[in-house]
């Protein structure tokens, strides 16, 4: 800087210098005056020229260089945006699909017992009849109803009957193996099904099931009510419609009740 | 003319620009199939609000659920909002939501984030 200034103030005293001899008297008959004067404005205005360039030149770049720190501002706040947008959208979709999670859980169950309901076990049986004709295995299904449910409701009102619904949807399941299902079918009956199983094996769990329903006591029940199960099992056939194989189930708890209830029968 | 009024529907929110009251009300999901349509006619009513006049605007929303489109167009409503604050406008944004529903707590926290206007989010009141 200070160096800077050192040749400006010779370049200036330079100039200085020129313009005193160029006006003074005693030179005005030298023969240089003329060319030196002429040399002296091409000097002057080659300076001023230059001046001017540089001017210009800063103003454009000046202008280049904030035209990029408004693009790079713009760029980060469109950025911005854009992750806001996907953060917001995001949320919306993760909600949607819990409540769709939600709403297959509902679909699927029984709001009383909770347990499976009638659509969640036709999936199944859909589900394990395609795996008997794959495997060519049978399995077992078992139709329970509840004996005298209709005396509980009238006699002890629909609360205790719900009580005992949900008493029985609670012990079912502790006398079957973990993978086998069970659900509540409609009503006051309930469907067990028991995967690549013949009745062979599986009538010692459904008899299991069936002591297991005996042994229950509500206190609303107060003892005065025994609370029992009719049950009727079959093997589901490779090939048939599943159907069938539940009206058989249906048939032999028929059987079950009219052989006097709390029992197992087998077709 | 001044007065905006959009029938709600499954997928569009039910839109009521009040003018004379200053107040923007929009309740309901959107999932429009042409949000530019929906929401250009909303942003046009914003618009045209803020740049006549020096009257406060007021939003009450009660939105539940968004597409993308949708949240992008409410950004942008909030982005001219912010600006009409920061040249002195009085402007103020009330987000209800059903208290069974907090998840929409969340989103209304997300589009609060920029707004340095008073940005409110709280439940309705169960009838």
């Amino acid at each position: 800087m200070a160096l800077a200034s050192q040749h400006l103030a010779a370049d200036q005293q330079l100039i200085e210098q020129i313009q005193a001899l160029l006006e003074d008297p005693a030179q005005q008959d030298n023969p240089m005056r003329a060319p030196l004067a002429e040399l002296f404005t091409l000097c002057e205005s080659q300076r001023e020229r230059l001046e001017r360039l540089i001017r210009i030149s800063d103003g454009y770049h000046r202008a280049s260089r904030e035209q990029m720190g408004t693009l790079a501002e713009r760029y980060d706040r469109q950025l911005h945006r854009m992750e806001k947008l996907a953060r917001i959208s995001d949320r919306y979709q993760d909600s949607l699909r819990q409540l769709n999670e939600s709403l297959k859980e509902a679909a699927l169950h029984d709001p009383l017992t909770g347990m499976g309901n009638r659509r969640y076990l036709m999936e199944r049986l859909k589900a394990e009849a395609e795996r008997a004709l794959r495997k060519d295995t049978a399995f077992s299904l078992v139709i329970l109803d509840v004996d005298h449910f209709k005396a509980v409701n009238d006699t002890y009102g629909h609360e205790t009957g719900d009580q005992l619904l949900c008493e029985i949807a609670r012990i079912i399941p502790l006398s079957m193996r973990d993978y086998d299902v069970c659900g509540r079918w409609g009503g006051e009956e309930f469907l067990l099904i028991f995967p690549e199983t013949s009745v062979e094996t599986a009538a010692p769990i459904a008899e299991r099931v069936r002591e297991a329903i005996k042994q229950i006591t509500l206190p609303s029940l107060a003892g005065k009510h025994p609370v029992s199960a009719s049950l009727g099992m079959t093997n589901y056939i490779p090939g048939e419609r599943y159907d069938d194989a539940i009206s058989r189930a249906d048939d032999a708890m028929y059987q079950a009740k009219q052989s006097g209830r709390d029992q197992l029968q087998i077709i | 003319m001044n007065e905006l009024k959009l029938a709600g529907s499954q997928s569009t929110p039910t839109v009521e620009g009040d003018w004379d009251a200053g107040v923007l009300r929009m309740s309901g999901d959107s999932y429009p199939e042409n949000s530019f349509e929906l929401f250009g006619d909303i942003i046009t009513w914003v618009e045209n609000y803020l740049s006549s006049g020096d009257r406060p605007l007021h939003l009450e929303l009660r939105l539940v659920y968004m597409n993308t489109s949708s949240v992008r167009a409410m950004l942008d409503i909030f982005d001219m909002l912010e600006s009409a604050h920061q040249q002195g406008r009085e402007i103020r944004v009330d987000w209800y939501y059903d208290p069974r529903n907090e998840r929409v707590v969340y989103m209304a926290d997300e589009f609060k984030e920029d707004c340095s206007f008073p940005f409110n989010i709280a439940p309705d009141e169960i009838v």
